[in-house]
């Protein structure tokens, strides 16, 4: 600690030189705490999957639906629990209040900033099929016994003050889920809570309602979105999937079926393989400021050839003076860190509160992008390693240097 | 008694086959308390024996007994520490470091010890009131001038009380006042402070200051 004035000393020598070194170790921080964070509530996303769910959908793409009369069939299937349709219903808030309609009115009317996931399900067995959402029977039933009675997670009832018996309104932007006279009414009748030790990627910032409210208002024309179907045993996916998909395979619609995990995947998948993406691109910054931090200490030991010919003169061993050059070094590297890891921290908030962008996550289940504490401290040790690299090189150099060469120098 | 005693030394610098022999079976004693020119003219040897004494090179063959330790066999870190309780090197160009205060420069060698903070600040500042700049205590060495920056660096030789002072051309880089200023500085650590002191000058004046004057040619002694 006594040698921390003398290396701050060294840093303020050329504030522009240390300030834009700093920046560009805060920069590699960053960008590693933020796409390392975005991985890891991606797995957390999948991680909140089970094995004992399906998702049946249409086998040309997930934009077109699947027939209600493959349901019944479906539950048919050896192996098959239970199944629940689901349509993602594509709302938002705020909607024009119930009235007429503006005729030709479309999505661009509808404000996205306060966008959150909403299905419409069947409720009994889709609420049977998902242990995690914990709702207290009382409000199951009242649930149950009203067909535009909704179920939202915690965050999203804090989120917007919503209690038990609330109503608001959600108007979609997908046509065939917009009905002639207006938005479509909700009531709050349950608040879902989540286990967070069980079920940490469970994503509380959704809605669940009835689909037969939906079906029944645009007109009975509606078909299922998907089919999410609970097996007796996860061992038999594969043989549950196949034997699926083998009943509509000569049909005009036919299915494709996976399981939940892999479903949530081909989401992600839609951006390429993000993990490599995420991983490459964490790792050339990293490279590219080891190089840049390397340089500055580099270019830092050669000016000051004769200051180190100067201390070890004065006794500082050779050691001293190599632990001297690495540790400013290091301090870059702390400095750095923690001001990559705060704009990290600040830059996650920002994106899942920016209008447009927050919406968008929120539709892939990223309503939250928390910097796990995790993430954040193998952060700081990567800026620690690449403090702690950066200046060795240039510290063996005037471990090896001999006095009377560097006090000779011009 | 020899404070600094060197017997028979030989150094030879080698640059692939070529050899350079600096000092030839060169022998030189300097007394406790004396003050000690070396000169000669340029390429006699004479920095390169200044560089022996101080422990900051070593011979090729031979004995530099400095303080009664023969500098000659120590280990890097051994001479290390031997430097840093010994001796006192002040350089022609002061070399101080420019990002540190006159104080804080002047305290470099205590932060080897195992003083406190204000231990070191108070000798620090001991060491400036000695060389008379203890009002330039928080100046930086921009805002010195050459012989002001000269008495910092000679107030950073003498806070470790070492037994020996070195000087390579410490008024090389002055003008005549303030060289007679560090020369006056330098008969005080002497005559009233006991200071051994050996010092390489082609300065005739600064010659004329020691007590004994060693006339180096061609890495042997003339005298």
């Amino acid at each position: 600690m006594k040698y921390l004035p003398y290396l701050l000393k060294h840093l303020r020598r050329n504030w522009f030189r240390t300030t834009l070194t700093v920046l560009a170790m805060a920069l590699c921080i960053f960008l590693f705490c933020t796409l390392q964070s975005v991985l890891a509530q991606i797995n957390a996303l999948l991680d909140s999957t089970s094995a004992k769910r399906l998702v049946v959908r249409n086998s040309v793409s997930i934009v077109f639906d699947v027939p209600l009369a493959y349901g019944a069939r479906i539950q048919s299937v050896p192996g098959v629990e239970r199944v629940a349709i689901s349509n993602w219903f594509g709302g938002s808030l705020p909607a024009k209040k119930e009235g007429k309609g503006d005729a030709g009115t479309d999505s661009s009317t509808t404000d996205w900033s306060n966008f959150f996931n909403n299905l419409a399900v069947e409720m009994e067995p889709f609420l049977a099929m998902y242990p995690e959402y914990q709702l207290p029977p009382d409000q199951y039933r009242a649930l149950m016994a009203d067909q535009r009675g909704c179920v939202i997670g915690r965050k999203l009832a804090n989120k917007f003050g919503w209690k038990i018996g609330d109503t608001f309104f959600l108007e979609s932007f997908i046509p065939v889920h917009r009905k002639p006279d207006g938005p479509f009414e909700f009531v709050v009748r349950a608040i879902f809570d989540v286990d967070p030790v069980k079920y940490s990627g469970t994503d509380q910032n959704m809605m669940l309602f009835h689909q037969k409210y939906l079906y029944e208002a645009t007109g009975r024309t509606l078909q299922a979105g998907t089919y999410y179907v609970e097996i007796r045993d996860p061992d038999q996916a594969g043989q549950v999937s196949a034997a699926i998909d083998k009943l509509f395979e000569n049909s005009d619609h036919q299915t494709r079926t996976e399981t939940e995990k892999a479903f949530a995947a081909g989401f992600i998948a839609m951006a390429g393989n993000l993990a490599l993406l995420l991983n490459g691109i964490g790792i050339a910054v990293a490279f590219t400021i080891l190089l840049v931090v390397a340089n500055t200490m580099s270019i830092a030991v050669r000016e000051r050839r004769k200051e180190i010919g100067v201390l070890k003169t004065l006794g500082f061993t050779s050691g001293q003076v190599m632990g001297l050059v690495v540790a400013e070094s290091l301090l870059i590297g702390l400095i750095g860190g923690a001001l990559g890891i705060a704009g990290s921290r600040t830059i996650m908030f920002l994106l899942t509160h920016a209008p447009g962008l927050k919406d968008m996550l929120a539709g892939i289940g990223l309503s939250e992008l928390p910097l796990r504490p995790m993430v954040a401290a193998i952060g700081f040790g990567v800026a620690i390693v690449l403090g702690f690299a950066a200046g060795f090189v240039p510290a063996l150099s005037a471990y090896r240097a001999r006095i009377t060469d560097m006090l000779r120098t011009v | 008694m020899a404070m600094v005693d060197v017997r028979n030394v030989t150094k030879v610098y080698r640059k692939d086959a070529e050899e350079l022999v600096v000092l030839n079976g060169l022998s030189l004693q300097v007394n406790e308390g004396d003050y000690a020119a070396l000169m000669g003219p340029s390429g006699s040897g004479k920095s390169t024996l200044l560089n022996l004494i101080a422990g900051i090179d070593k011979p090729t063959s031979g004995d530099v007994v400095v303080a009664g330790t023969n500098v000659a066999q120590l280990g890097e870190t051994q001479l290390a520490a031997f430097r840093s309780h010994n001796v006192g090197f002040i350089f022609q160009f002061y070399n101080l470091i420019p990002v540190l205060s006159a104080t804080e420069n002047v305290e470099l060698p205590l932060l080897l010890t195992h003083l406190s903070k204000a231990q070191r600040r108070e000798r620090a500042l001991t060491a400036l009131k000695v060389v008379g700049l203890a009002d330039r205590a928080s100046h930086y060495p921009r805002q010195l001038s050459g012989g002001q920056e000269q008495r910092v660096a000679i107030a950073r030789a003498i806070v470790t009380d070492p037994k020996v002072l070195v000087a390579d051309e410490p008024t090389g880089d002055l003008d005549a006042k303030s060289a007679t200023e560090i020369l006056d500085l330098l008969g005080t650590l002497n005559q009233e402070f006991k200071k051994t002191i050996v010092m390489v000058t082609h300065d005739p004046r600064a010659a004329e200051r020691a007590k004994t004057q060693h006339h180096l040619e061609k890495g042997v002694l003339k005298d």
